[in-house]
Formats: structure tokens, sequence, C-alpha cells
């Protein structure tokens, strides 16, 4: 009886905070953004602001479904979504856009605010003056390796391409497996084959695009397309490469079939679930570099930006704030091994022990480059991705896809 | 002599009846494509932060200089000039099938009507999965004839191929519908007058059946057709327009330019380039049809 009491009270007081709640916020989280571990921070954000509740809306699980949804649902101007992530390619265009709502105002002095966040979030949220959106998480591409694979055949963790191919094929004529791919990398017209066109160039010291102008090199373009050609070339990589999206590298590997692959932060939690094959044989490590050339990462991490057409800013803007906060982005690392977009949650104890290379990923995400910015960002992904997937495919040569490229960037990049 | 409104003069009663048509058409018609027409010779980009500027032909001259956009219109052409007599033949063989003389006739035509119902993403989603290399079923099937894998769209020339295949049989189910009405009006008589002739089957078909067929053929070539020009779905899911752009076509260049680099000027521009050629091609054959009739 008493226990049906309490039940009731309960719902009474659930039934009076629906009643109160002034203000319903949608959010827009990808279905591979953990909206079940977000849904907790949500919950956490109700409790203590019980005026505001919280609808999640999920859609596309990749980086271009996402921008296209957003992009109809923008430039339709519809005031259903009040908050969405944003991937770190799309402030600067939602800036020159004007979707989001400029945050300037609402966080108090903004270069102190943005100093607390890892640099390469202060930089990209930050668009000719105006703050677009708030730090997430951090993300990064990193090697991953199979560890009982290279201390049974004593091998070191690559330091360049060049040793990492021959790891590969010792690894391979070792275990005498043919479904045992060397190295799983993206050349699917996809955003994360911008990456891998762009990590090569990266590392031989070069930069794409600098302030905004285009800067090409194109011996450099052609010795990045040569190193992943080379690699498939030489069986190291599967011959179906440009089938390969970042989802095929994750699964890939998960199932035991990858000796190296290149993939996000994001794959660390999954290989260590209970359905991984590979379960405690995972290392992480910095990506590789070109020989004579700088180890580097490509960046990636995930913004949240107000929408400009929400009908709820403050609160939202209030709910933008609450998820981009130390203790929510320490929350997200623990129970998602989402990446913290503070530089101290490296060194925090109970980070480290749900997700223990955190320690060493600092220094990677911090010297992780940029993909290009500008507003026209998708048009130049869209060059880079699909004239690499052709390279890799094989239905056009190297030189003919760096001529393509050059000549549509400048036309771009103009 | 004025007439009272309940009893207007004929022209009147036209006019008023015809009137909600005419604005319909009006609405969904006549002010888009007009409304294209304007905004193709304007510079107008969603994230330029520019306003709407006039710029004359500009756009239609950067379409000229456009590598992409002539990728577009050969594999659209490309698409037309294989899958239109592709499903012609193949609708027409169906057709023939479904014509036969069955008992019961409704699992026949149940199968025909499958893939023409089936939504144009989902054929495209599955043919994707069809021809993936690693775990794709045709591979799988190859594979007991000859131990070689073939990557179907790591060439630009197989995925061309696997592509057409697709629009072929996702669309020649339509085909044959039409044509099995077509061939459900040719009276049995006039069969049995050529067989009283001595005209063997083959002849029949090719004097009998093709020469009576031809209205019901011209209507579903010209459906076929249209649509063929328009092609997106199938492709968007298949290929993503890869390897590079070899399978792209016209119309999924238009809702990336528009949609995903939000460039309405230029994407205006590249609609009013689809638009005139469906005109043309649509003019084509209503003369066409014309001169059968």
């Amino acid at each position: 009886m008493i226990k049906r009491m309490g039940l009731a009270a309960a719902m009474a007081i659930v039934w009076s905070q629906a009643a109160i709640a002034d203000s319903n916020l949608t959010v827009f989280v990808s279905s591979q953004h953990r909206p079940d571990i977000m849904r907790r921070a949500f919950d956490r954000f109700e409790a203590t602001n019980p005026g505001t509740k919280i609808t999640i809306q999920t859609g596309g699980n990749t980086s271009e479904l996402q921008g296209a949804y957003l992009n109809t649902v923008m430039s339709a101007k519809d005031p259903t979504l009040d908050i969405f992530l944003l991937d770190i390619i799309r402030p600067a265009q939602f800036a020159a856009a004007n979707w989001t709502v400029p945050l300037n105002d609402q966080v108090g002095d903004v270069p102190t605010m943005m100093r607390k966040y890892l640099p390469a979030y202060a930089e990209a949220d930050q668009v000719d003056g105006k703050l677009v959106a708030l730090p997430a998480f951090a993300d990064a591409m990193f090697l991953y390796y199979r560890k009982d694979l290279l201390e049974k055949y004593k091998l070191a963790v690559p330091k360049t391409w060049a040793e990492l191919s021959v790891a590969a094929k010792t690894i391979q004529e070792g275990e005498k497996n043919p479904d045992l791919q060397g190295v799983s990398f993206q050349a699917a017209a996809i955003e994360g084959t911008v990456c891998t066109f762009l990590l090569p160039y990266w590392s031989m010291g070069k930069s794409l695009v600098t302030d905004g102008k285009l800067n090409w090199d194109r011996d450099t373009a052609l010795k990045s397309f040569a190193l992943w050609t080379g690699m498939v070339g030489s069986g190291v990589a599967p011959r179906n490469a440009a089938e390969i999206a970042t989802e095929t590298t994750r699964k890939d590997f998960q199932a035991g079939k990858v000796a190296f692959g290149v993939l996000w932060s994001y794959g660390w939690g999954l290989f260590q679930g209970a359905d991984s094959a590979v379960k405690d044989k995972v290392g992480v490590a910095v990506l590789p570099a070109m020989e004579g050339g700088q180890p580097v990462s490509c960046i990636g991490g995930w913004q949240w930006g107000v929408s400009a057409y929400s009908t709820h800013k403050d609160d939202a803007i209030k709910l933008v704030r609450f998820m981009s906060s130390p203790d929510t982005s320490k929350q997200l690392a623990v129970e998602a091994s989402l990446m913290p977009v503070f530089p101290d949650l490296y060194q925090d104890p109970d980070v480290l022990k749900a997700v223990p290379w955190f320690a060493n990923a600092l220094p990677v995400v911090t010297a992780a480059k940029s993909r290009p910015v500008t507003a026209r960002y998708n048009e130049v992904s869209d060059i880079i991705r699909t004239q690499t997937n052709a390279v890799l495919a094989g239905s056009v040569t190297a030189a003919e896809a760096a001529t393509q490229m050059e000549a549509r960037l400048r036309r771009v990049l103009r | 002599m004025a007439r009272s409104w309940r009893d207007p003069s004929e022209a009147t009663l036209a006019r008023v009846l015809l009137a909600p048509a005419f604005l319909l058409l009006a609405l969904i018609v006549v002010y888009p494509v007009g409304r294209l027409l304007v905004t193709s010779v304007y510079e107008l980009s969603l994230i330029s932060g520019q306003p709407a500027k006039f710029v004359g032909l500009e756009n239609f001259a950067l379409m000229m200089d456009d590598p992409v956009f002539w990728a577009a219109l050969w594999n659209t052409a490309l698409i037309v000039l294989v899958t239109v007599p592709g499903a012609l033949l193949a609708g027409l063989a169906l057709a023939m099938v479904a014509n036969m003389p069955f008992k019961v006739k409704w699992p026949v035509r149940l199968a025909l009507l499958i893939p023409w119902a089936l939504p144009l993403a989902f054929v495209g989603t599955i043919a994707a999965w069809f021809f993936q290399s690693e775990y794709g079923v045709v591979n799988d099937v190859l594979r007991h004839f000859r131990p070689v894998k073939i990557i179907w769209f790591n060439s630009a020339t197989l995925s061309m191929a696997t592509v057409c295949l697709t629009i072929i049989w996702k669309s020649s189910s339509f085909v044959a519908l039409i044509l099995l009405a077509g061939l459900q009006t040719i009276p049995a008589e006039m069969y049995e007058a050529a067989e009283m002739d001595g005209a063997g089957r083959f002849r029949q078909f090719w004097s009998v059946t093709l020469p009576l067929l031809r209205p019901s053929i011209v209507v579903a070539a010209i459906f076929r057709t249209i649509t063929a020009l328009q092609t997106f779905d199938i492709p968007a899911t298949m290929t993503r327009g890869g390897p590079g752009n070899a399978t792209t076509t016209l119309a999924m260049y238009i809702h990336q330019t528009t949609v995903d680099f939000l460039d309405l000027g230029y994407g205006s521009a590249l609609a009013v380039s689809m638009f005139v050629i469906s005109m043309v091609v649509s003019f084509f054959y209503l003369k066409h049809i014309r001169s059968v009739a």
C-alpha cells in the first residue's frame, strides 16, 4: 500500500514537472554518437532544470548524411531542432550561412572561456570573431594495431609507413591467412577519405590550403597517392580498398581480420566489447610518418551549436554550455570513451581507468591537423574524396587525378 | 442582355471550370520552373553570406567549363542509351511470358509487379550488397566457376554495367505491364489468320505482334526515357556516383550542388540544362506519336 502511494506520489511529481515544462528542446545527435550516453547527460540537465524537457532526434550515421540532413533543415529555416552536433569541418559553413546563434555574449569573456579547451576546437569554433559553437568531444585518427601479432613476430610499433608495410607483410606471410589484411584504411568516397589523402601530404610538411587559398604541391599529392596504391599493389592493403568506409575498417578490425587499422578514436570502446574478437589484443599509437617526415593525425571531433531558428534560444544556450562543460566531457569519456575537449581530463584518474590509452593521446590530438577551413568545405571534401577513391579503384591514374583535383580545387578556392 | 451567374456563357463556364486546374498547374509547375529559370541567372549560395547577385549567363559559362557536368551528362546519356532498349527488350520478353495461357495467372502477374513496387533506393541498396566484392552474392556464385574475385565497384566500366543492369531489372517490369496490356488488345483471330496463311511463330511475332504492339512500345519508351534521364536513386545508393565520378548522373550532380554545396544559382543552371534536355526529348517523342497516329 505504502509502495503504491509512493508510486502515485512519484507519478504526481513527474506529471507536475511535465505540466510546468515550458521549454521542449529537440537535440540532433547521430546514431553513431552514443545517444544512449547523451541521454544520461540530458537527464542530469533536466533534473537541475525542471522547466526543460529534452527530446533526442537521431539520424544518419556518417558525417555526410548528417551534413545533408542539417542542410535541408536549416536551409528551410525549420525551427524543429534547437541544438545539434556539428562535425569539426562544419562551423565555417554554419557561420557563413548564419545558421547558429553566436555565443559571444553568452559565455562571458570569450578568450578566457575558450582557452580552457584544446586549441584546435577553440580555433575551429570561432569564425571571423563569431563563437559559432562549443566543443562537445574531441577525436583524431590513430593507428590501431594487434599487440598479440606484433609480439608473436617480435615487431616494434612502426614509426613510418614503410616500416608499417614491412611489418604488415611479415605478419601476413607468417599467418598464412588469405583473409588477413595487413592494413585497413578508408578510400570509399566518404569524408574519412579526405584524411586518407591528407595524412601523407601533411606528413611531408605541406599544407593544402593556407589562408583560404590553395597551396597545391603536385609532387606531394602524387606521393600521397603512391603510398596508398603501393600498399594495395603489394597486397598489404586489400584490393577492394576503394570500397572501404570507416565502419568497414572498424568491423574488419573487430573481427580480427586486420593487423593495422587507421581509424578514429571510437574504435577502442567497441574493440574492448564483449563481442569483439580482439578484446585485450589491441594497441593504439600515433599514425606513422612518411620517410623523413613528421607523424601527423587528422583532427576530428564534434561541436554543439544552437540553431538560429530555435524558438527556445535561451534554454538551448544553457543546455549547450552544460554539454560543453568539464563535467559532461568527463562523463562522455568515462562512459563512451569519447575524447575530452579539456586537456586536464587526459590525466584524470577516472578517465584513465576507463580508457588507459588516453594518457598518451593528448600530444596526438594537440598536434593533429585540421582539414581545410572554408565555408565551401563540402565541395573541397567532394573533390578530394572522389579523386582519391578513383585512384584507389584504379579507374583513373594518379597523374590524371592530381590534375583534376588541382583544377577543381582552384575553382572552389579562388 | 446580361446573363445571370446561374446561366453563364459557354466560354465563361469553360474558364471557371478550368480555373482550378490552371491554378494548380501554375502553382506546382509554372511557378517552380519560372523560379528555377530566374535563379539560374543569379549567383546565389546559402554559404556565401552574400545576397543574390544577377550574373547573366555566367553560371552556364561555368557549366561548359566544368568536367563533372560533362561527365555526369555523358553518364546520363549512357544510362538512357543502355537501359531504355534494355528494359524494352527484357520487358517485351517478360510480357510475352506473362501473356502465355497459364491456368493460374496471378503468380506471374505478381512476379511482374514486385520489382516495380520496390522503392528505387531499396533496389539500389540491395544491388550494392549483391555486387559487394567480399560479401556479395554475385561473387559468391561466380566463385564456384572461377577463383578470381571481381571487384565490381573498382572499375568505371563494371560499375556502370552493374548500375545499368540494376536499372533494367527494376524498370523492365513496368515496361512489361504496359506491353502486356498492349498484347491483350491484339485479337486472337489475327494469329489464327496468320497461322492459316502458314506463318510460323517467329513470323507471327514479327508481322502481327510487333506492328500491333508499336503504340504500346512507344508509350513505354517515352516513360522509360524520361525516367532514365532523371536517374538518381539507384546509382546514389549503389555506387554514390563512384568510383570517382564514373556513375554520377546529372540529377545526382544537381542534388549535390544544391543540397550538399548549397550553391542554388549554379544548381539551378544545371537543372535548367536537364529541363531543356527533357523538353527536347519529349518534343521528339510527341512528334513521333503524332506521325504514328
